[in-house]
């Protein structure tokens, strides 16, 4: 026995809490949890059941923790796990499971088979059986805070590029704001959209807010990767920012993850309260529009929908809030069938997006939500986390699916009642037109209030039409 | 003309035409190629560019932008690269450039914002605000010759 898998061994013995106890001991092996699954549905493969991607734990639970285990080990009867098993879980475990949750949810005996899942990933993570991708992005939170890498100066370049943008502060480091905005590594590499929302509806709503810039990462690989010790550091670091700047919410974004890791994990991985609160952005965003601070115009011309990111949604309970918020500026809202708590995954979460060997069954179980899709027409796919987003242009893209999709957040910041103080950014010049992004299509609008130099240019460029 | 600052800028691009705008960000768009290998983005910007560009043209413009950019996304949890991050961003300003009419709303200022990240990435400096600068003087140039390639 190699010291890294009898340390593995150890953990998965030490993870078997009493829920998990109860969960193994009450399985009726019936397999719904099977149809719940996208890596099954897509596949028809009885290896994908995700009751038996807990298979190494529950060996491991039957031989140290029942009777009938610990006589069959006695007598002989029973394999003991190996580090071969250890291995062949794998892809079980990291590739084709996100983390997801609705196998919990159509469970008839109310196993958390996602718990078990992310304790089983503790063991496997120690015995060496993590993928390279997702071990990687650990090291990298470890040694810099953040699992792409991340670093300050890349804050500030996406800070600076919002203020330009703009014309609005980006408050860095300000003590006793009310808010405290976390970002998620995807969102300062791929999509500042989401920050210039943000300084926009604050702006509009008169809230003071601000990054922290010794805590503004909020992915925690530690919940990816199954590493309890990293997650509980990475909670910490958020938890002794907001402490330290004294605010009163800390804001997680628009980031699956992120959300259960902070608002859900986080006191228990601590091992006390928070002194402040933490809510999803949406959470904030619809309070704000119940206190009628968040004042919109307009309504995009083409029809939505709405992805629910399984973490926000399923395991975090953020359903009615989406909703709320689009109904502000979609008169053409459709759902997609199982939307809302039962809504499919987008296939990329929990670590799959960040681990290359997944990607071909990633893209398989994509078929999935490309049915839920097809079945709509023409739309626009509204989501509110980072990774969902990526993962479902790549699943479009793979298919071959015109389907435009764009973040919650700069979806309602794209129709805000801009103040007078506010240098909005460039009118929309044709009236029923979309954004590239499909963003900022306002029904009705399309006059322009042009300072002199626009109307000179205008004159300027009347009738031109183009030339050769 | 001469373009001094972002009102300005902002206000000259308001006041062209869609076609006029199309082309106006490729250039944008153009002035920071050297960030992306990825030729699907200078075929695209090469068809922006044109006046005489049919429907069909340009559509196929708008899918090869498109699947440059999502290519160049960088993943949850992979390494950020800064020339990797700074092609998306030239890829974004590409598919500014040639979204159709219909959906172009804006689209020559998002791509000079996607052009401005993508030099600020590469440069590595927050405050590097020379592409503004340089899209001041392309816009002028462009309006000096009313928009002919």
């Amino acid at each position: 026995m190699s010291a890294s898998f009898e340390r593995g061994y150890n953990l998965l013995k030490e993870m078997i809490d009493a829920p998990i106890a109860s969960y193994l001991s009450s399985c009726v092996r019936c397999g719904m949890c099977a149809s719940a699954c996208l890596f099954f549905t897509e596949t028809n493969d009885p290896k994908y059941t995700p009751i038996h991607k807990i298979e190494p734990l529950r060996k491991v639970w039957r031989r140290e923790y029942t009777l009938t285990g610990k006589l069959a080990s006695w007598l002989g009867l029973a394999k003991p796990l190996s580090d071969e098993d250890l291995a062949d879980w794998q892809e079980l475990l990291y590739d084709s499971c996100t983390l997801c949750g609705r196998c919990t949810m159509v469970c008839p005996v109310g196993n958390d088979i996602a718990y078990m899942v992310r304790k089983s990933r503790e063991g496997m993570a120690i015995a060496g059986h993590a993928p390279a991708g997702v071990v990687a992005a650990t090291k990298r939170t470890i040694e810099i805070g953040s699992p792409m890498g991340v670093r300050l100066p890349a804050v500030k370049v996406q800070i600076s590029h919002v203020e330009q943008e703009t014309g609005l502060e980006v408050p860095l480091d300000q003590e006793g704001a009310e808010y405290m905005v976390l970002l998620s590594s995807m969102e300062i590499i791929n999509f500042p959209e989401y920050l210039s929302a943000l300084a926009r509806i604050f702006h509009q709503a008169g809230k003071s807010w601000t990054i922290c810039s010794e805590a503004f990462e909020a992915t925690n690989s530690g919940i990816q990767i199954g590493v309890g010790d990293l997650a509980r550091e990475i909670v910490m670091r958020v938890v002794e920012g907001a402490e330290k700047l004294k605010v009163k919410t800390v804001i997680s974004p628009e980031c699956g993850h992120a959300f259960t890791a902070l608002r859900w994990d986080g006191p228990n991985l601590i091992g006390r309260p928070y002194t402040f609160k933490v809510q999803h952005i949406l959470e904030v965003l619809d309070e704000l529009r119940l206190a009628g601070k968040l004042k919109t115009e307009g309504f995009e011309a083409g029809r939505l929908t709405y992805h629910d990111p399984c973490q926000i949604a399923r395991r975090g309970g953020v359903v009615e809030q989406p909703r709320n918020l689009l109904k502000m500026v979609a008169q053409d809202f459709v759902e997609m069938s199982d939307a809302g708590t039962m809504n499919w995954c987008c296939g990329g979460g929990g670590g799959v997006s960040a681990n290359p060997d997944a990607e071909a069954i990633r893209l398989l179980a994509f078929k999935r939500k490309k049915a839920q899709l097809d079945e709509l027409g023409p739309v626009t796919l509204v989501t509110a986390c980072a990774n969902c987003r990526i993962i479902l242009e790549e699943g479009l893209e793979h298919y071959q699916m015109d389907v435009p999709v764009v973040g919650l957040t700069e979806t309602i910041a794209a129709h805000l009642v801009e103040s007078p103080h506010f240098s909005p950014p460039l009118p929309n010049p044709l009236p029923h037109t979309r954004r590239p992004d499909g963003l900022g299509t306002r029904v009705g609008e399309g006059t322009n209030a042009l300072s002199p130099l626009g109307r000179e240019l205008e004159r300027g460029l009347a009738g031109e039409g183009e030339k050769p | 003309m001469t373009i001094s600052n972002d009102s300005e800028f902002k206000a000259a691009l308001s006041a062209l035409a869609p076609a006029q705008q199309r082309m106006v960000a490729a250039r944008f768009a153009e002035n920071v190629l050297s960030a992306s290998p990825d030729p699907r983005v200078s075929s695209a910007l090469q068809a922006a560019k044109r006046a005489d560009i049919t429907e069909a043209e340009l559509a196929a413009a708008v899918h090869a932008a498109r699947s440059a950019s999502v290519a160049s996304y960088t993943s949850c949890s992979k390494e950020a690269d800064r020339q990797h991050q700074a092609s998306h961003f030239v890829a974004k300003a590409a598919l500014n450039s040639v979204m159709p009419a219909a959906h172009g709303a804006n689209r020559a200022w998002e791509a000079a914002l996607n052009a401005r990240m993508a030099r600020a990435i590469a440069s590595g400096v927050a405050s590097d605000n020379s592409e503004a600068q340089q899209q001041y003087r392309i816009l002028s140039e462009f309006l000096q010759h009313r928009g002919q390639p």
